[in-house]
């Protein structure tokens, strides 16, 4: 039991911590005269729960996990067929399993297992041996699960799983004609998009996120009030459980996708502050991982990892100020919901799993 | 980890370190522009949803009859409206919420777009005095249009329904055009008497609306009160009218249509004031319904928004006799004793004047020449004097001018003279000796109002007192309910020499006694008055008159006062195309003295027609 415990990163450790007491402050506050005002108890639940398998996994050895790595992706994409087929529609889209009266979100497990997978397979060759058509596989094993994730259809966290492919510029390099061609790429796709394949209502929805002022009463609506929220909270916030717009229910679906901004409301862009200065803390830990690593398939899962909380962390908190389009990703330690929060301590744990073999070296 | 590797990936990892304290970098960035540069804007908007001012509606003042009884009381409605801050601005949703309402959407937008460039004030309401079924309605709306609320104000309910229909009036939202004719007179929205006294009285009727600052969640639910100035109430006010009387008034004209009024001698109060058809003010209170019931009415032939105690002009025919004799006597053209003699007809100016008896009176004094109502006889009278003559007594004796009563838009009573004739009718400037002759039995270029025909009357039983006939009694004491009288207007008392009086006054009671209306005399009181029919169109042939459809009948009139001993009251009545004025207005003239002097005290007022939705009733009491 000590073992395991030595095992933990201190450092990460302590970020960890500090973040997820900043998340159930936020939520004891959204959740507060609402339907949902055991919110931060629930989910302070999931977060205990998190912890303990974290510190499980930070005491097994990482190799173990990726040898598993191909099963596991095979059990995955069976469970993403499932959910299709007999997953629980909330909503408009079928995204989870019901089991004992809880939902579970195959997606969020199956990001980890897909890296996990991914960083096994090209890191078990030297950089040099791995060929082109190991790089389209690779790439193939990433967009295969994404495409049936966008069945259901959840586009934010099928986006999710492309940081995964960070590892191919990190493996091989960055080159200036790759850049050019995605450039190209990206103009013309768009542009084609825009002219043939978006349909209007989500046209309105690009609208809507260049000028979210335009559409008050509409989709724009939800981003306006969190801007707002975000705005009014100035330097030092209105006060732990006195934001107006939190608490008078403006914002909206404040304890998962706009749950960054109630902290920005209330603690202000002092709090702002602290929250990021501890996400860009653990995104360091993350890669100082990544760094001490003993093999590549190790650095690639850390280095992969901290590209989905660098996305989640850009997506989400750039979105709740209007930066960016709404497209649903969770916060970490912020927004509310059991498979997001096991699924990213199940991720640390193997990172720290990680470290802590290189440090026993 | 092959050992040549290991420099090149932790180069790489570096970069992707220098890209993640970036994007913390980037992300700071974004927060100081909202959260420092950008906080004031944010932070009035964020206090701008969440704290509201909102108006407190003040209720109007009550209206009571003289002894108490309630011809206008308030009761609470819900209606739905939007608040000024809330108001749509997009045309679409404008379009949308009045196709989910049922509006003209043209007129909605229209109304938005002026209450939102007035500024703060009361809300704009869409649908007033909702129903259950209306709340529902609301309800359901309401999911789709979240700036929707439901707002409690009072309203009015006019009791008795039709019975004082025209002297109370009705209330409606200001509109566009008055509101521009008297600029800072009236906020957009306010609620204001229209109609009737309510309009002649809005300034004592009215209160002032108060406001409250509220905390506000999303839904617009209230969730604290920062302090609010309370609505003052209007000031509660009787009336001089007897609902008793207004109700004999009512019953007594039935379907007829045509005017009631009666005055109080002592102070010109209006004891009664009944126009029929009459209308029931709780119609026009559905501010939406308005345009449909306005195009209604102004339709109906029969006019009943018209108050034709004070703005019918009416023709008074033989009534108008006694302000000829009056003219006749005070000019000396004749005595009371000098005897004319009727034929039936007489020759003025190589023209046939007819009387209505056509086989003639024979030889008559003026009391006489009352009492039967000999036209031959004022004929001559009229045929001695000029037209001039005849205007300037009417001027003389208060007449001409508006009688002043508490009621908007009174129309003038009209005694034609030269300088009218020639104002009026430009064509044919000139005036005939010929219509003199008319002008004597009150034919011709004559018209009164039923309410100058009163005060005439009143004159004559005052024994020339000039009397301004008033609705407004006094304001109600709110804490004991006492009223608190307020002076009567004044009274002018004119030059009527007492011996011309006491001829006229002869004739009068001649008329009750053994004249034109001896059917309606009465045992106990001793009613006296004149008899009128005003002809609508003049037929040679009489039987072929007799066949003629109702609406080219002639008026039937009857002015008077009683008891003639020490008169209290004075009235005119008013029958359009009933016939005779013995046989159709005297007997109205009869009951209603008959009511005042014999069979008070009042009859209770009668209850208020239909159901009346009240939301804030409690539920019925479940049987145990």
């Amino acid at each position: 039991m000590k073992e395991r415990f030595r095992a933990l990163d201190p450092r990460l450790l302590w970020v960890v911590l500090a973040l997820i007491g900043l998340g159930t402050l936020t939520l004891f506050s959204a959740g507060r005269n609402t339907p949902q005002s055991g919110i931060w108890l629930k989910q302070s639940l999931w977060n205990l729960m998190g912890l303990g398998i974290m510190a499980a996994l930070a005491g097994a050895d990482p190799r173990r996990f990726f040898r598993k790595g191909f099963p596991a992706y095979l059990v995955g994409l069976l469970a993403l067929l499932a959910v299709l087929v007999v997953g629980r529609r909330i909503g408009g889209s079928t995204r989870w399993f019901v089991v004992l009266g809880q939902t579970f979100q195959p997606s969020e497990l199956m990001k980890w297992v897909t890296l996990l997978y991914v960083s096994q397979r090209l890191g078990s060759r030297p950089p040099d041996q791995v060929t082109r058509l190991d790089l389209l596989g690779a790439v193939g094993l990433v967009v295969f699960p994404m495409l049936l994730i966008q069945r259901q259809p959840d586009l934010g966290m099928a986006l999710s799983f492309l940081p995964i492919l960070l590892l191919i510029p990190l493996m091989k390099g960055v080159r200036a004609r790759w850049i050019a061609a995605l450039v190209v790429f990206v103009l013309l796709g768009g542009a084609a998009a825009w002219n043939f394949a978006l349909k209007p209502y989500q046209k309105q929805r690009v609208m809507i996120f260049l000028d979210p002022s335009s559409d008050l009463q509409g989709k724009g609506y939800q981003v306006n009030q969190s801007r707002i929220a975000i705005g009014s909270g100035g330097l030092i916030g209105k006060g732990f459980t006195s934001g107006s717009q939190t608490q008078l229910n403006f914002l909206p679906v404040k304890t998962t996708d706009f749950a960054f901004s109630v902290w920005a409301e209330e603690r202000g862009f002092f709090g702002v502050l602290i929250a990021l200065a501890l996400f860009g803390l653990l995104l360091d830990r993350i890669l100082a991982a990544a760094r001490a690593a003993l093999s590549a398939t190790e650095a690639y899962f850390c280095a992969g990892a901290a590209g989905i909380f660098a996305l989640h962390l850009l997506v989400n908190v750039g979105m709740v100020a209007g930066a960016l389009p709404n497209k649903g990703m969770v916060l970490p330690f912020f927004s509310a919901g059991g498979s997001s929060t096991l699924s990213f301590f199940l991720a640390l744990g193997i990172i720290m799993g990680i470290q802590h073999r290189a440090r026993l070296k | 980890m092959d050992p040549r590797q290991r420099p090149v990936l932790h180069r790489r990892l570096g970069a992707m370190r220098a890209m993640a304290w970036g994007l913390v970098a980037l992300l700071v960035l974004v927060y100081a522009w909202l959260q420092l540069v950008r906080h004031g804007e944010y932070q009035q908007i964020a206090l701008n949803q969440a704290v509201k001012v909102r108006p407190l509606a003040a209720p109007r003042g009550l209206v009571l009859d003289r002894n108490g009884h309630r011809l206008v009381d308030n009761r609470r409605a819900l209606h739905l409206v939007i608040q000024r801050e809330d108001l749509p601005t997009k045309p679409e949703v404008v379009a949308a919420l009045a196709e989910a309402l049922g509006l003209d959407p043209l007129a909605l937008a229209r109304k938005v777009q002026s209450y939102r460039q007035a500024g703060k004030g009361r809300p704009l309401v869409l649908q007033e005095n909702l129903d259950e079924s209306g709340i529902a309605l609301a309800e359901r709306v309401r999911a789709r249009f979240p700036f929707l609320g439901v707002e409690v104000a009072p309203r009015r309910v006019y009791l008795g329904d039709e019975l004082a229909g025209h002297a109370m009036g009705y209330v409606g939202e200001v509109d566009e055009e008055l509101m521009k004719a008297r600029p800072g007179a009236f906020h957009l929205g306010e609620i204001i008497g229209k109609e009737g006294f309510e309009a002649a009285g809005n300034d004592r009727l009215k209160g002032i609306d108060g406001q409250k600052r509220i905390l506000v969640d999303q839904l617009g639910t209230e969730v604290a009160n920062f302090g609010q100035i309370d609505a003052a109430p209007g000031r509660s006010l009787y009336l001089t009218l007897d609902a008793g009387l207004q109700k004999v008034a009512q019953e007594a004209m039935g379907e007829e249509a045509g005017a009631v009024v009666v005055l109080d001698l002592r102070d010109g109060g209006v004891l009664a004031l009944y126009s029929s058809p009459s209308y029931d003010p709780n119609l026009f209170l559905n501010r939406l319904s308005q345009d449909m019931v306005d195009r209604y009415l102004a339709n109906s032939r029969t006019k009943p928004m018209l108050n034709r105690a004070t703005q019918g002009v009416y023709a008074p025919g033989s009534t108008f006799k006694l302000l000829v004799g009056l003219a006749a006597l005070e000019k000396g053209v004749v005595t009371p004793q000098t005897q004319v003699y009727c034929a039936g007809r007489k020759n003025f100016y190589g023209r046939d004047f007819r009387c209505d008896k056509p086989t003639g009176h024979g030889s008559l004094s003026m009391v006489q020449a009352i009492a039967q109502s000999c036209d031959v006889y004022f004929y001559e009278l009229a045929s001695r004097m000029d037209v001039d003559d005849i205007h300037a007594t009417a001027e003389k004796y208060g007449l001409t001018e508006r009688t002043g009563i508490d009621l908007p838009q009174e129309k003038r009573t009209r005694i034609p003279s030269r300088a009218w004739k020639k104002k009026a009718v430009p064509r044919d400037p000139k005036w005939y000796a010929g219509e003199t002759i008319s002008v004597g039995i009150g034919q011709g270029a004559v018209g009164v109002t039923p309410i100058g025909l009163a005060r005439f009357y009143a004159l004559l039983a005052t024994r020339g007192k000039l009397i301004t006939p008033h609705l407004f009694l006094g304001l109600r004491d709110d804490e004991t309910s006492q009223l608190i009288p307020a002076p009567a207007p004044p009274v002018r008392d004119t030059p009527l020499d007492p011996a011309i009086w006491a001829v006229l006054d002869e004739g009068l009671y001649e008329v009750v006694r053994g004249g034109t209306a001896a059917a309606s005399a009465l045992k106990e009181i001793t009613m006296v008055g004149k008899t009128g029919t005003a002809q609508v169109a003049t037929f040679v042939d009489r039987a072929h008159y007799a066949r003629q459809a109702k609406a080219l009948k002639d008026h039937a009139l009857f002015a008077g006062y009683a008891p003639r001993e020490k008169p209290q009251i004075a009235f005119a009545v008013v029958v359009e195309n009933a016939g005779f004025g013995a046989s159709s207005a005297a007997p109205i003239a009869k009951k209603l003295v008959q009511y005042w002097f014999l069979d008070r005290p009042v009859r209770p007022l009668p209850p208020p027609r239909g159901k009346l939705v009240d939301p804030f009733a409690p539920p019925p009491e479940a049987p145990e």
